[in-house]
């Protein structure tokens, strides 16, 4: 596959992982505008562990995981009594915290006669692991796809449960779950941790892919584009996030000519999609009218 | 003496994040919503102004004008585009990602307008003297002026003018505002207006002071100006007042002792901080939750 | 069984409540009426939760409820309806009354109250496109599927005819079983008449004792 074709792909697969992140806060009736941190720890200590520790790449996007989890945990227990604005605005602060301890972080070590690791704002390069391991664009485009299709897997198993709809009630009509002997702070815990968890592993693949990861990379632009990719695709299925992924980079590449203009287009068709069709292109009225068309043709 | 330099060069600043804030606080106040493409708004004005300046000709003033005439259209723009359409009380985070989206688009036809990374903007040229130790900027203090004059004309409208009394009275009870026949639709359109104009002359002040802009510009202001709408209390106009004078005051100490880096840092811990422990900020504003049953008959 | 006691609410220096108690055992069926804005809505909330007392306290059993949280209530079996028939409208009907009924030991229960109550044909739909009179009995369905102590129904009578109204009472009385006590808080005597035992009459900023002998 032609390598460029393959690093968009790729990076489409990536910022997928961020997107689902914001989806999985938005589920909980929450909107966070700092997804992107986690997802900047993530990188960071994938990087870590592969350079600095010459760990297994699998201990690095576990350690990946584990800490974008805890970093969304203690944002959900600091800001467990806000909601709404208030919490969407505490997640931007908490995040450009996050991104101003990152760009304070120096831990450099020399090995091989190269200095190594974290410096600051110049950020953490020669993360060689695709080198060292004779991944090419198309290998690690095969590797993100097959991450991201078993994350799918699972989330719609997840959809299909209890807890999802639990999830939703929660999000949706916080009186109503109680008044079902739902405790709303489990269920914004849970499912703010597991967002966390998300965008760490999407973090830990964006580091290894892209060799070299600086704090500026992870500013609150990138998240809150992760946002709208999540609304506009609609919170229906877990594929309404890569959805908006595919119609933002997708509509990125197909014009370049346009490139300048593209913000200004993609920004105003937001607004106007919103006018129109605020629950997104997959809502869940969609999503199950689908299925029950599927349903009847198979019975 | 050090100290008291300090504190008055934060104050100077402040003034000029109190009106970013007001322009936050007024559209949060009447209509509880958070207008994130204010600070878009702002940029757009700024640089129309500059790019409009080589056929104005009209100089500093001609900037200030343009950028308050342009802050106020592009306010006008977002609230037809983002928050006209949608009125009714769990749209408002449907209507803030909208208007984030025209931030995006707002940025982009301002780099259109301005290409490169920064572009001069005038600022006046007026001495400089000293109070005493303190070393004081005519033009900040000129600013400052501007500022409190707004202020005040802000508030001779809210409290001793018909449409004030309108304003207000929605931004108590918007429901019952409708039922007594206040056209709440086209209130929103005046508030954006006003929070426009208002947030063009704080960029006026804070770009001239600085003497040039950057496309960094729109995402700065927003920040800024909603840091200061929160430290005082999310919607309380004199909230945002103080918040902002206390945000400038507190960035600039940090500055000074820390450095230009933790500067940041401390505004941002601090705002996260208040919102932590007191939600309600300095003036202890009433947290609307969405579920406060008090509100709501279930 | 259940007991609210001297139950007071204030609310920005206007008293609501004033020395409000309430007192149930199983299976009995009251009515609270009462001209609006006398407080019956403040009561249903505080009896489930949804608002804290200014004083007095709640027990249900030996769980002493007083200012836990609203799905605490609900856990412990203090089950309500609302106004306005809540349901999430992003989901089927079937779906939501299947994850009340989730429990193993909830499932026969649930067939046996989805058969008698004529829902089956509309399980599939959305809340929006189901009648309000089905809608009520579904949430009342919802209600009972959990086996609770007690069902408190908010105003079930707005928006349906004297012989939907009827249906529907008919149906709570077949479907409520020996040991749930209800309490309907309403303004239609003929549906009270209907569905209770007793009812009492909430009259503004005067204490109210309730006792079903």
């Amino acid at each position: 596959m032609d390598p460029y074709l393959a690093s968009v792909l790729t990076n489409m697969t990536l910022i997928a992982f961020l997107a689902i992140s914001a989806y999985l806060v938005l589920v909980v009736g929450e909107v966070s505008f700092g997804q992107q941190a986690f997802f900047g720890i993530g990188a960071y200590l994938t990087a870590s562990v592969t350079v600095l520790a010459d760990g297994h790449v699998i201990w690095a996007l576990l350690t990946a995981v584990v800490g974008g989890a805890a970093g969304t945990l203690v944002l959900g227990l600091l800001t467990i009594r806000l909601s709404g604005l208030y919490f969407a605005i505490s997640t931007l602060c908490f995040a450009e915290l996050l991104r101003f301890s990152l760009l304070q972080t120096r831990f450099t070590q020399i090995i091989d006669g190269r200095k190594l690791g974290p410096d600051g704002p110049e950020g953490f390069s020669n993360i060689r692991w695709i080198f060292d391991n004779h991944f090419d664009a198309t290998d690690f485009l095969l590797l993100s796809v097959t991450c991201l299709t078993v994350l799918l897997l699972l989330l719609f198993g997840l959809a299909r449960s209890r807890l999802m709809l639990q999830a939703r009630m929660v999000g949706n009509d916080p009186i109503l779950a109680q008044s079902q002997g739902l405790n709303p702070t489990h269920y914004r815990l849970g499912f703010i941790t597991l967002s966390g968890a998300v965008a760490g592993f999407g973090g830990g693949l964006f580091a290894l892919f892209n060799t070299h990861i600086e704090p500026a990379m992870f500013g609150v632009m990138l998240g809150v584009h992760a946002l709208t990719y999540s609304i506009i695709g609609g919170l229906g299925s877990p594929i309404g996030p890569l959805i908006g992924v595919v119609l933002d980079i997708g509509l990125l590449e197909s014009i370049r000519q346009l490139a300048a203009y593209r913000m200004i287009v993609f920004g105003g068709l937001v607004a106007l999609f919103l006018v129109f069709r605020p629950e997104g292109i997959l809502s869940h009225r969609l999503v199950a009218r689908l299925k029950r068309r599927w349903g009847r043709r198979h019975v | 003496m050090n100290t008291l330099q300090t504190s008055l060069d934060g104050l100077m600043i402040g003034s000029t994040y109190a009106l970013i804030g007001i322009g936050f606080a007024l559209v949060f106040g009447i209509m509880r919503r958070i207008n994130l493409a204010f600070g878009a708004c702002l940029l757009f004005g700024a640089s129309l102004a500059i790019y409009l300046e080589p056929w104005l000709g009209w100089g500093v003033w001609g900037l200030f004008l343009v950028t308050m005439v342009g802050a106020a259209l592009a306010s006008a723009y977002v609230e037809r585009l983002c928050f006209a359409p949608h009125t009714k009380r769990t749209q408002s985070m449907t209507a803030m990602i909208a208007s984030f989206a025209i931030w995006m688009q707002l940025d982009e036809i301002s780099s259109q307008m301005l290409p490169q990374r920064t572009h001069a903007y005038d600022g006046l040229e007026m001495p400089t003297f000293w109070l005493g130790e303190i070393y004081v900027r005519g033009d900040q203090l000129l600013h400052f002026c501007i500022a409190l004059i707004s202020i005040l004309l802000l508030y001779v409208l809210l409290y001793k003018t018909r449409l004030g009394l309108l304003i207000r009275a929605t931004a108590d009870n918007p429901e019952t505002a409708y039922l007594l026949g206040v056209r709440v639709p086209w209130l929103g359109f005046i508030i954006f207006l006003l929070a426009g104009i208002l947030g063009g002359v704080g960029a006026f002040m804070i770009l001239s002071a600085d003497g040039y802009v950057t496309p960094m510009f729109g995402m700065w202001s927003t920040f800024k100006g909603l840091l200061a709408m929160i430290l005082g209390g999310l919607g309380s106009l004199p909230g945002a007042v103080i918040g902002g004078l206390i945000l400038g005051i507190v960035e600039t100490h940090a500055g000074a002792s820390l450095g230009a880096e933790y500067r940041d840092m401390v505004t941002f811990g601090l705002v996260f901080l208040v919102l932590i422990i007191r939600p309600g900020g300095l003036m202890g504003v009433k947290i609307y939750r969405t579920e406060s049953l008090a509100q709501e008959r279930i | 069984m259940f007991s609210m006691q001297g139950i007071c609410k204030s609310f920005g220096g206007i008293e609501v409540l004033s020395d409000i108690s309430l007192t149930l055992q199983s299976g009995d069926r009251i009515g609270i009426t009462g001209a609006n804005g006398v407080g019956k809505s403040t009561l249903i909330n505080i009896a489930t939760g949804f608002l804290a007392p200014d004083h007095g306290w709640i027990q249900l059993n030996d769980l002493m409820l007083t200012n836990c949280p609203a799905w605490e209530f609900a856990r412990a079996g203090i089950r309500r309806t609302f106004q306005s028939s809540r349901f999430l409208q992003t989901a089927t009907l079937g779906e939501q009354l299947f994850l009340a009924g989730h429990a193993p030991e909830y499932r026969n229960r649930l067939a046996d109250l989805l058969d008698h109550s004529n829902l089956q044909s509309s399980l599939h739909l959305f809340p929006d496109e189901i009648s309000l009179p089905l809608l009520r009995k579904a949430e009342v369905v919802r209600g009972l599927v959990t086996q609770p102590e007690i069902l408190i129904l908010d105003e079930p009578s707005a928006g349906l005819t004297a012989d939907e109204l009827h249906q529907f009472g008919t149906f709570l009385n077949q479907q409520l079983g020996r040991k749930t006590a209800l309490v309907v808080v309403e303004h239609r005597l003929d549906f009270m008449a209907i569905v209770t035992d007793t009812v009492v009459e909430m009259k503004l900023n005067q204490g109210l004792q309730v006792r079903a002998d």
